[in-house]
This record gives structure tokens, C-alpha cells and sequence, in this order.
């Protein structure tokens, strides 16, 4: 065993060089941080600005938007929008502007912190960073002693340097990493990956035609297709759009319909029957590109656009003259994939028929359709299989050997089989906030021996655990170059700003320090600097780490490139798009989309759904003051009319009730949802007192939300719990 | 040569309500924490419609530089001014806090600043203007709605577009004569 | 010593500054509660409702001041004799309101020194603010002069003083109505209306306050009226009659063209006040105990006593408190931005710092009066 871990190690060591001290990493003074407090947002002063830009990218969200830090006297005022950074159209939103505060905000993160009371008491001591990793790493040893090295899970999500946890996940010997994919798109990548070999970027910039469910892209902002989707073609593109609330993107639309939740497939299968049955696909494409489209022929029989009227609440005319307009306008059409897909659990299938619509009208890899989805590549190290199954093996057809299936995972430890999992790491994620059922979470939180979170702000998952060490912001940290994909591929990465305020310390640098004191083999790992790092990323390529110093980007092309991959194999098993998929049929799945319908709501309740405002991530920025003062609680939404049926008045306090929990908030009656549906906007009703300004308000969409399955890929199906309301 | 006389003109049809320019403008001005302090916004428009026919826009706004600017007639103690190219300035040295021009001015676009002592608003981003760069809520936003110039320059953007499409001002019958354009 | 000696020997006295302390001593907390929170903290004024409760005690006690001036100037200035015995109280008391008036409103502002620097070496004539002080300035050095020439018997500096200062009066308080009265942004208060409105409202103002201090003067001292103070209070009922019967038709006249038609924002604020959130305020204290009660007492022989024009001089004076915060509010009431905005009135109520330093300033002004009356020789001054 021992043998077989320095050999994989061995494999790793990537830079080989000698262990040289951590020298880059300075630590703020008490003295700086209290100046920088007092003087954020001093007002700009013409004269006399001694001033100093540092290239970043922003970390508020995934989009990793290109930034111009503004430094005075040491304290960070303004970022702006780096010019360079073609993939955002040179913008900066307002989670972008308000990222200041997340060095700023008094809420965060200062020091590593041991808990001193109960689990969620809220009693905490400031520790040293040696007392603090010294516990860490005993604990973790003692977890792996008693049980296995698999008996501790690592949580995290997406960032630059989540890289170094995961790796430290590998080394100390754990597969069971449980990333954010299954709450998110792991059912998107699922249907489009069997589709087209990989997930597709639209050219929502050219497209001609846009249709749009379960994306909201004035809200959920996603570059740069938030922008193009407004600004694209002059303006003058056509935006349908699919969605039970009234959103700002419905606003934007040329069409809204509130279509039936759940019933996206019906309308999908529709259009395709409508396509092939006139006779609107493209022949040439198909037969040279694609394969299985004879099956698809007969399958899409009954799906005609009256049937599809009945289930998803559009008019077969509607389905019929959209699916006419659609097809004439392709190939610069797109039926856009969106991002987020845990609705409902025949999402993976609802994917795969969107990517086949896309298939038959033959937009791929041209102007305005659904082009490859380009990357830059960085050297890293190989990756190596870690050598124990996942806790959560099998639950999922196409389960992510990376990213795991929360759902599923948390099930297990809580079932203590195949195997106990006893302790818990999480970096830069939130799952008490963010999984659904969050009742089941905080249990599986109560059995585990050790819990260390690894964050910048106090959140809900952190004041569940028993150590918190302070993570230093994004505009604190040299990070690695990260490759963004789109048409237009991009490499960004980040120049600190300022240093770490307050005891605040890069991942990297923690861990290091726990791999230190686990055994020079694990440290071998991870015995280089960020320099070093970044250095090592860019060998094959030198170019990259000069124009990133140099404009903070690096791009190999500009201008969309188009039918590169004519004459190459796909990465599907077939080496072409797949109508119908052979490894479906093969794992027993419908090899072709097969709607079945989901559970209707039942009489006296309605279904919770979930959603995004543009001034929030996740569960992440509520609590940022700027964006706070945006929206400050978040409400239910009811449509006018039900609210009036049930005698409740715009503004009072109302209690949501499902099988799993209760939350109380506010109601905001309002024209803009389904009568049948009830929304509220996530990362509110915080437990964490840490959170000073969402502790206690609103309420929390997790704690209400069962948690169903998508069980292809594993994802949650979040628009599948019904609630009571009732007057609180 | 005439003087620059700066203005914006805004494309509402672009805005997505997504609040960059308000915290762009915040973090640039160092504008206090708090839902009243702010020196733009985006107004969500009133619905249009019952379900499941609705509409709804958004209108963003800020100072509009009136060149007939009741704040600057009313302000007891000259504090606001203008300056060549049109901007409506505040001397918070000379504000008394009267906020008889927040009561003057018909757009709502002042505010208290408690940090200041002294009445506070867009300023065009003056001092921005001076190391040439463009007001923050005009280079941050997402879909650039606003569009910054000068007026006087009938090559400049400004200028173009505004001779070429119809716009309107806010609150034109008050006679203010604003320097905010608005895209019909 | 002797005030002390005083007082203990008459308990009714003990408890009026005891009441007067009080009141001064909250005033001081919410005053310092001010100056400890800040302004945007310790005030309920909004960005959009920037004039609250503090500006509209101001008008409160400036109208006073003017009514006061032009009604005991009636003796000294105007030669109707009934009203000389009321000149060295009216005048007095006419500079303790103004004076007052003013701390209140500095408590508003933030800056009041600066107003003293740049009002006089930037000044802009084009703002009815700058007026405003430089006439109330004027107003209250001549206010002085003419007191000052009451109180020592010189009658001819009283006069020229006392007529200037009925001017500057007119001039000031008329123009205390432009500053409202010139917002053009504020539909509500846009016009002509309110210069004249101020002066009239003033007389009500001026009238009732007359009559309070006559009355209370005697009840506090144990006496009687005299003769003389009776009929004074008589006269001064009746006048007072007709000044509230041409304050309800003005009311009259600045509601209906607030209807009629719906203008945009006069008509929503007008709204506010008949059927509104000022609703209360407007029909049960403007209206009933300001106007309606006090003319009803005022027209009736029956009840039109030395008592009975007090209790409806009361009752004005408690209306016209309510009237000027009406006023204020509802010209603000409506948002300026509503055509983009939603539709609905915004809200302030005015906070516990707020009713502090009105209820400071009330008592304290009270408490000077007092005191003046203790130790200046207030009878007397009028030609016999």
C-alpha cells in the first residue's frame, strides 16, 4: 500500500525540484488591515493618484472575467473590467464590481478557528495556523487509521486553486471527492456530451434564431452569451423563451411561455417531429455527420405538437410555427443547452433531445450554431485513478469519477456503506446550503468524526465544522493560469493585489502545510511555488506567461473559427454525432429520448422552483454588502391571483412547508410565475451567524427542497418538491 | 471651438436590471454601504400586463446634467455648480446639508452622504475623465446601454447616434433640459 | 435662592418646569443621540423624503413668530389701541419662536457654520434659502430693535422698528413660502399659493398664540383677567374667527385645483391627505381641532368666553402643527420618479430623535418664555 502510494507520487513529481521555502507568502499586518477598513472606497481624487493596476480575474462567479485591479495605498478601490478580455465584451457585473468587498467585508474569514462548543453553536477560538494544521492533519490521520483513507470525503468546487485540494485528496489517498457538478450540469454535460462528444458552445453572437429553457440568461449571467444574446446580430437575433417565472431574460424575449415545469422534452420532441415530418432537417448533414436518424423517424411519431400541447401548455400552432421558423433559420439556429440542468429527473434525456434537435438541423460547428467547444491547452500532470472505488460507486449510470453524485454520496455515508466516511474537508463549497434537504446534510454532518472547512466567509458548512481556516480572497492570491473554454478559447490568471489581509493564506500554501505534516511523501507533491507553478503550466508555451504579465489574457485566436473539426472523429463511440446512442442502448437507457411525464402538483400545494438574480452566485455573494443592498431578504413568489385566492397579502410573513422542512419569508404576490409554482431566490435564511446579513434572513430554498435524482448522471432534480403555504 | 458638453446616451432596450453600473459606480465614488446611497440605479418599469401576457423594462438614470439644473438655482450657498463641459458638481466644503437641491431636483438623483458631510451625485465620473478614461457605469456594463460623449463634437458618438435616432429626455416639461439621452 | 424659595411654594409652578425640564433634557438626549449616530441614523429622512418632521417644526415656529409680530404690532404699529397691551409678550415671544425655529432647523441641517461662511462669501441669489435667512436675519435684528424700544419706553424706535419689521416680516415669511412654493419638481407646492397661504396662516398662528399667553399668563400668576385683557380676548376671538374662516376657504381652494383633473403628483399628494396616509392627520387635527372646532367655538356668542377662545386657540395652534407637517411631507409624498418607478406614496414617520427635538424645542421655547416673564417686566409698554 505504502509502496504503491510513493510510486504514484512518483509519477506526479511534475517539477522536480528541490524543497525551497515558501518565501512569496507575507502575511498582513493588524495595522495595514484596520487602514484598509477605514479607507475602502475613499473617493477618487484627481491629483495626486499614485496608483498601481494588477492584473486579475474576477472570482465572484465561474466565468473568471478579466480584471484591472486599482490599488491605492495599498488598499483595493476599484476593479474594472480588463479590455483584453474578449470573452466578457469588456464588462464587469455588479458581483464583479462588489468583489472589493470580499476582502473588505468585516465578515470575513480573519484567522483559523477552532471550535470550542457544540456543532453549530457558534463558539469558536482563534487558533495559530500551527495549532490549527497540527489538529487538522492528526485528525485526518486518526479518520484514515481507524477506517480507511476513503473515510474522508473532500468537498469543493470550481477555482483556480481547488486544483491543489483535489490533489491533496489524491495523495492522502481518498477517492471521494464530491464537487458542485451534481447540483449543477452534470445532466447537461451527460445528454450533450452522448450527443455530440462533448459539450458544445452556442454562437449565440451569430445565431439567428435562440430558443431558451431552463437558461435564464439576464440573470444567471454567463459570458459572453448574457451579452450576445442582447446585443448579438445588432439585436436583431429572435429569443424564445421557455420559463415558468416571468424573468428578466423572459423580458427580453421576442416570446415567453410559462411552459408546464418538467414538460421542456415534450415541446423538444415536438419540434423534431415537426422538422422531420415536413421535411425541414438537413439531409447532407445527416447522412455525413450523424448517425441513427433512421431510428429517430418512427420514435418521434407520436410526438406531434398537439400531444406536446397538452403536456407542456404550448399551443400545437406555437410548437409548429416555431419549429418552421426554426428550421428555416438554421443552420445559425440554436436550441441553447443552458448550464444548470437539475430539474427535473428526465433532464439528461430532455438534454439529449435538445442536442439532437441541434443534431437535424445541422448547426454544427458553424456560424450561429453549436460550435466545439475550444481550449487552450496547460501542462499538468497526469491524472491518476485513486485506487479505492467511490463511496457512491454505481449510483449513477455515468457517474463523474471526479465530481460524484451529492445526492447519492450523502445517502451512503449516512447508510455507513460500503463503507464509513468519517471525516470531511470542504473548500470553497456549501453544501448545508446548497444540496437539497438540507436536514439530511447537517445529519450526515453530525456523524462525521472531523469536519475542516476551507473558505473566506463564514458559511453555513463552515460553522458546521470543527476547524476553519481562513482562505485569502482572489485578490489576494497569485493563482495558476486557467484555461476558460468557448469559441474563443482564453487563458487568465491572477496577479495579487494587495497581500493577504489578516492571517488569511492561499490553498496552495495550506495545503502544503497540511501535506508537510502528513509525510514528505505527500509533500513531494507539492514542493514548488506558485512561480514555479504558473512556470511549469506554460512550458510548453512560454508566450502564454508573457501575455498574461503583459495584458492578463492569453488568446491564440479572436475570431471564431468554424468547421474544424470537418473530416475528424468525435469523441463519441461512433466518431459522429449520435442521433441514437449506441452506449445507451447498451447500459439499458432509452436510446433515444422517451418522454414520461413528471410528477403534477398536487391539489393545495405548489412546486418550488428555484432560480438566479444577476447580482448573485450560488449561495455565495448574498451576504457581500454592495450586493446586499441590492436585495437584502429574499421572497416567495406567487402568482397575484393565488395569493388572493388564499387571502395572502403582498409583504406578510408566510410559511412554506415540504416533506423535508419549513422555511418562513416573506411573499411577494406577483403577476411574473405560474399559477401552480412558487419561486424563491437561494442562498438566503443562513444558519451561520457568521453571515451577518442573511443569518435568519428570508429562507433557505435547501432546507425546503427534496432530494430527487436525475439517474443517468447523478444530478439532484431540484424542481421536484411541492409545498403548502400558509400565514405565519 | 465650442466648450465639450458632455452627455450619455442610454439604449434601454439593452439593460438587463443587473446592477453593475450601481456597483460600479458605489466602488468608483466610495459611496456609502446602504440601500439609500447611491448615485445611479436601474428602475424595474411597472409590469405590463396580467399573466401570462406581460412585458417590462428597465430604465437605468443618474444625474442628467441638466443645462437648466434646479439644484444648482436652489443651493443656498453655491455648492453646486457646473463646470465648462456640463457637469453638475457639488463642493462638499460649501454644502450645508439644507438638501434643498434633493428637493429640487426632479429625478431623485441626490443623495445624503454621511461619509462626505455634504450632499453627493454623479459627477460623470470627473476624475476618471481626466486620466481619460470613461465614467464607470459606462465601461462596466455587460450590454453597454450607456453610451458617454461630447455633445458639442458632431462626430462623436454622442452625436451620431442621437442624430440618427429618436431619443427623449426624462421629464422634459420641467424644462430642465437634461443631458441624458434615451433611444426611443 | 429665591426662585428656588419660589417655587417650592407653589407646587403648580414646581410641576410646569419640572414638565419644561423634561421636555429640554429629551430634547438634549435626542439631540446628542444625533450627533452620536449621525444624521442619516438618528433621522427618518430619506433621500426622497429629505424634509421631515424638523423642517416642517421649523415652519411651525417661524409662522408662529411672523403671526405673532403682526398681531402685537397691530398696537404699536397699526394704532389699534385693544392690542398694545399684548406688544412686549407678542414681540417677545415672536423672537423666542423664530429663534428656536431656527435650532431646530439647524439640527437638520448638517452644516450650520458653513451656512454662516459661504451664505456670505458665495452667495446665490437665486436661492430662496439664501433669502430666507438673510430676511429672517433682517427680520430678527428689527424683531430686537422693536422690543427693545417696547421694553425701554421708546416709542419711536419701536414704531419705525416695528413697522420695518412688519415688513420684513411679510417679506420674509412670504418668501418662506417661495421656498417651497418655487420647486417646480414638486407639483404639490408649485405655485403662487404658498407665499400667500404663509402670510394668512401666520395671523391664525399669530392670533391663538396671543390668546394663549394672555390667558395662561393670569391663570399661572392666580389673577383675573381685567377688563381690559377681557376684552382684548374677545376681540381677539372674533378676529380670529374671521382669520380661520378665510383659512378653511384657502384649504378649500388648495384642495380643489389638487383634484380637479387629476394633475399628475398634486393630484396623488392631495389624495394622500383626504383619503391617504396623512388622512388622520389632515381631517383630525388639520381640520376638526384646527379649523372646524375653534371657528364653531369662535362664532358662538355662548362660547366665545376668555376661556373658550383659549381652549379654540389651543386646538389651532395643535392644527397648525399638523397642517405645516402636512404640508412638508405631502409635497413630498409622491416619488420623483414614478413614472419609472411603482405607482404608491413613499413613507416616513418621524423617529424617536426626531420627536425628541421637536418636543426639546417645544419646552424650550416655553422655558424662555418663561423665564422672561419671571424676570422682565412683560406688563406695561402700552399707551394708556
Amino acid at each position: 500500500m505504502e509502496n504503491m502510494l510513493s510510486k504514484k507520487l512518483n509519477r506526479r513529481r511534475f517539477i522536480g525540484l528541490s524543497s525551497c521555502a515558501l518565501a512569496g507568502v507575507a502575511v498582513g499586518s493588524q495595522v495595514k488591515v484596520l487602514r484598509a477598513l477605514a479607507m475602502t472606497g475613499e473617493v477618487a481624487n484627481v491629483t495626486a493618484v499614485t496608483e498601481k493596476e494588477v492584473f486579475t480575474s474576477c472570482g465572484m462567479c465561474v466565468n473568471k472575467c478579466g480584471v484591472i485591479a486599482r490599488v491605492r495605498d495599498g488598499v483595493i478601490y476599484k476593479l474594472d473590467p480588463n479590455p483584453h478580455f474578449l470573452k466578457s465584451r469588456g464588462m464587469l457585473c455588479a458581483r464583479g464590481n462588489s468583489g472589493v468587498q470580499s476582502v473588505y467585508d468585516p465578515d470575513r474569514l480573519k484567522y483559523p478557528m477552532i471550535r470550542v462548543g457544540e456543532r453549530g453553536a457558534g463558539q469558536w477560538r482563534r487558533a495559530s495556523w500551527d495549532e490549527a494544521l497540527d489538529l487538522v492533519a492528526a485528525r485526518l490521520n486518526e479518520v484514515a487509521d481507524k477506517y480507511t483513507r476513503a473515510g474522508v470525503m473532500f468537498a469543493s468546487s470550481e477555482g483556480f486553486q481547488e486544483h491543489f485540494f483535489l490533489t491533496f485528496a489524491e495523495c492522502f489517498g481518498s477517492p471521494n471527492t464530491v464537487r458542485h457538478a451534481s447540483l449543477c450540469l452534470a445532466s447537461n454535460m451527460q445528454g450533450f456530451g452522448a450527443t455530440f462528444g462533448s459539450n458544445p458552445t452556442p454562437d449565440v453572437l451569430n445565431a439567428d434564431y435562440v430558443i431558451m429553457s431552463g437558461a435564464n440568461r439576464s440573470e444567471a449571467l454567463i459570458t459572453p452569451d448574457s451579452i450576445d444574446m442582447v446585443t448579438g446580430n445588432g439585436g436583431k437575433r429572435k429569443l424564445v423563451y421557455l420559463d415558468p417565472r416571468f424573468t428578466k431574460s423572459a423580458a427580453k424575449a421576442d416570446e415567453w411561455y410559462p411552459i408546464a415545469p418538467g414538460s421542456d422534452l415534450a415541446f423538444i420532441l415536438a419540434m423534431i417531429h415537426v422538422i422531420v415530418k415536413e421535411g425541414l432537417y438537413n439531409r447532407s448533414f445527416i447522412e455525413n455527420r450523424t448517425v441513427g436518424f433512421e431510428a429517430l423517424v418512427p420514435h418521434i411519431e407520436p410526438y406531434t405538437p398537439e400531444w406536446a400541447e397538452t403536456e407542456c401548455e404550448i399551443s400545437a400552432e406555437n410548437i409548429r410555427r416555431i419549429a418552421r421558423e426554426f428550421a428555416a433559420a438554421a443552420p445559425r439556429a440554436v436550441y441553447y443547452q443552458g448550464r444548470r440542468s437539475s430539474f427535473f429527473d428526465n433532464d439528461t434525456q430532455m438534454r439529449r433531445a435538445m442536442a439532437i434537435l441541434n443534431v437535424i438541423v445541422g448547426n454544427w460547428d458553424v456560424k450561429g450554431g453549436m460550435v466545439p467547444t475550444q481550449t487552450i491547452a496547460l501542462s499538468t500532470h497526469d491524472y491518476i485513478a485513486p485506487w479505492y472505488s467511490r463511496l457512491d460507486a454505481g449510483t449513477a449510470t455515468f457517474l463523474s469519477e471526479k465530481d460524484g453524485s451529492w445526492k447519492h454520496f450523502r445517502d451512503r455515508v449516512l447508510e455507513g456503506a460500503p463503507y464509513p466516511v468519517k471525516g470531511m474537508m470542504v473548500y470553497k463549497q456549501n453544501p448545508v446550503m446548497s444540496v437539497p434537504n438540507r436536514e439530511k446534510t447537517l445529519k450526515m454532518m453530525a456523524q462525521m468524526d472531523f469536519i475542516c472547512t476551507i473558505d473566506v466567509t463564514m458559511s453555513d458548512t463552515a460553522w458546521y465544522s470543527d476547524v476553519v481556516l481562513p482562505e485569502a480572497t482572489y485578490l489576494e492570491r497569485l493563482d495558476p493560469a486557467h484555461a476558460l473554454s468557448g469559441i474563443v478559447p482564453v487563458v487568465t490568471y491572477r496577479e495579487p493585489a494587495i497581500e493577504p489581509l489578516f492571517e488569511s493564506k492561499p490553498n496552495l500554501w495550506i495545503m502544503q502545510q497540511l501535506a508537510k505534516r502528513l509525510g514528505d511523501e505527500v509533500y513531494e507533491s507539492f514542493d514548488f511555488t506558485m512561480e514555479e507553478y504558473l512556470e511549469h503550466q506554460t512550458t510548453r508555451n512560454p508566450a502564454i506567461l508573457e501575455s498574461l504579465k503583459k495584458t492578463g489574457v492569453y488568446y491564440e485566436w479572436t475570431e471564431p473559427k468554424y468547421g474544424t473539426t470537418a473530416g475528424q472523429r468525435l469523441k463519441t463511440p461512433s466518431g459522429k454525432l449520435e442521433i441514437y446512442s449506441e452506449r445507451y442502448a447498451e447500459r439499458g437507457l432509452d436510446p433515444l429520448p422517451v418522454y414520461s411525464r413528471v410528477e403534477q402538483v398536487p391539489k393545495g400545494k405548489y412546486r418550488i422552483i428555484v432560480g438566479r438574480h444577476a447580482f448573485f452566485t450560488q449561495g455565495t455573494t448574498q451576504n457581500n454588502p454592495y450586493l446586499n443592498d441590492i436585495m437584502p431578504e429574499n421572497t416567495l413568489w406567487l402568482n397575484t391571483r393565488e395569493a388572493d385566492r388564499l387571502g395572502l397579502k403582498n409583504g406578510s410573513k408566510v410559511r412554506v412547508r415540504s416533506a423535508v422542512g419549513e422555511e418562513v419569508l416573506r411573499l411577494e404576490a406577483t403577476e411574473k410565475i405560474r399559477p401552480d409554482c412558487v419561486y424563491m431566490a437561494h442562498g438566503f435564511g443562513a444558519m451561520s451567524q457568521g453571515l451577518s446579513k442573511v443569518y435568519s434572513r428570508g429562507g433557505c430554498d435547501a432546507a425546503l427542497i427534496e432530494d430527487g435524482v436525475e439517474p443517468i448522471s447523478g444530478n439532484v432534480s431540484m424542481h421536484q418538491t411541492f409545498v403548502e403555504i400558509m400565514p405565519a | 471651438m465650442k466648450n465639450k458638453r458632455y452627455a450619455i446616451v442610454l439604449d434601454t432596450e439593452k439593460c438587463l436590471d443587473c446592477k453593475a453600473c450601481t456597483v460600479a459606480c458605489k466602488a468608483e465614488n466610495g459611496v456609502p454601504l446602504g440601500r439609500e446611497n447611491y448615485r445611479n440605479w436601474v428602475e424595474e418599469d411597472e409590469l405590463r400586463g396580467t399573466y401570462p401576457n406581460l412585458g417590462q423594462s428597465s430604465t437605468p438614470g443618474q444625474c442628467m446634467h441638466c443645462g437648466n439644473a434646479p439644484c444648482k438655482r436652489v443651493c443656498p450657498t453655491g455648492a453646486t455648480g457646473a463646470s465648462p463641459e456640463g457637469i453638475i458638481t457639488v463642493n462638499d466644503k460649501k454644502c450645508i446639508g439644507c438638501k434643498y437641491c434633493m428637493t429640487a431636483c426632479p429625478y431623485n438623483a441626490r443623495y445624503y452622504s454621511e461619509k462626505l458631510e455634504a450632499v453627493d451625485k454623479c459627477t460623470f465620473c470627473q476624475h476618471r475623465l481626466a486620466q481619460g478614461r470613461l465614467p464607470a457605469c459606462v465601461e462596466t456594463c455587460p450590454t453597454k446601454v450607456r453610451l458617454f460623449g461630447d455633445i458639442n463634437d458632431p462626430e462623436s458618438e454622442v452625436s451620431k447616434i442621437l442624430a440618427k435616432r429618436r431619443s427623449r429626455v426624462q421629464k422634459a416639461e420641467m424644462g430642465t433640459k437634461p443631458y441624458l439621452f434615451y433611444l426611443i | 435662592m429665591t426662585t428656588l424659595a419660589a417655587l417650592t411654594r407653589r407646587p403648580g409652578q414646581l410641576a410646569w418646569f419640572g414638565f419644561l425640564g423634561t421636555g429640554i433634557l429629551i430634547g438634549m438626549i435626542a439631540v446628542a443621540s444625533v450627533f452620536l449616530r449621525g444624521h442619516g441614523h438618528a433621522l427618518n429622512v430619506t433621500r426622497e423624503i429629505p424634509w421631515g418632521i424638523l423642517i416642517s417644526t421649523y415652519v411651525f415656529f417661524v409662522v408662529s413668530s411672523t403671526g405673532l409680530c403682526l398681531v402685537s404690532s397691530l398696537g404699536d404699529v397699526w394704532g389699534f389701541d385693544k392690542f398694545a397691551i399684548i406688544g412686549r409678550r407678542g414681540h417677545l415671544l415672536a423672537i423666542l419662536t423664530l429663534v428656536t425655529g431656527f435650532g431646530v432647523m439647524a439640527m437638520e441641517l448638517n452644516h450650520p457654520i458653513r451656512m454662516g461662511i459661504y451664505a456670505v462669501i458665495s452667495p446665490n441669489l437665486s436661492s430662496p434659502i439664501w433669502w430666507m435667512g438673510a430676511l429672517y436675519g433682517i427680520y430678527l435684528i428689527l424683531l430686537i430693535g422693536e422690543f427693545t424700544g417696547l421694553m425701554l419706553g421708546f416709542k419711536k424706535m419701536a414704531f419705525t422698528m416695528g413697522l420695518l419689521g412688519f415688513m420684513a416680516a411679510i417679506s420674509a415669511h412670504s418668501n418662506l413660502g417661495a421656498v417651497f412654493g418655487l420647486l417646480d419638481a414638486r407639483h404639490y407646492w408649485y405655485g403662487s399659493y404658498l407665499p400667500i397661504y404663509f402670510i394668512l396662516s401666520a395671523l391664525v398662528s399669530g392670533g391663538a398664540l396671543t390668546a394663549l399667553i394672555v390667558y395662561f399668563n393670569h391663570k399661572a400668576r392666580g389673577k383675573a383677567l381685567n377688563p381690559t385683557y377681557t376684552e382684548f380676548m374677545l376681540t381677539m376671538g372674533k378676529l380670529q374667527a374671521l382669520f380661520l374662516g378665510v383659512l378653511m376657504f384657502f384649504v378649500v381652494w388648495k384642495i380643489i385645483p389638487g383634484l380637479y383633473g387629476q394633475p399628475p403628483e398634486k393630484y396623488e399628494a392631495t389624495m394622500a391627505l383626504l383619503t391617504g396616509p396623512l388622512a388622520v392627520n389632515f381631517w383630525m387635527f388639520e381640520v376638526a381641532l384646527g379649523m372646524v372646532i375653534p371657528f364653531v367655538i369662535l362664532i358662538n356668542k355662548k362660547t366665545r368666553t376668555p376661556l373658550g377662545v383659549t381652549v379654540a386657540a389651543l386646538l389651532s395652534t395643535t392644527g397648525i402643527f399638523f397642517m405645516r407637517y402636512d404640508l412638508v411631507i405631502a409635497g413630498q409624498i409622491v416619488s420623483m420618479r414614478g413614472e419609472a418607478g411603482h405607482a404608491g406614496l413613499l413613507q416616513y414617520f418621524p423617529s424617536l430623535a426626531e420627536m425628541g427635538i421637536v418636543f426639546g424645542a417645544i419646552t424650550l421655547c416655553l422655558f424662555l418664555y418663561t423665564l422672561a416673564e419671571k424676570f422682565l417686566p412683560m406688563e406695561g409698554g402700552h399707551r394708556h
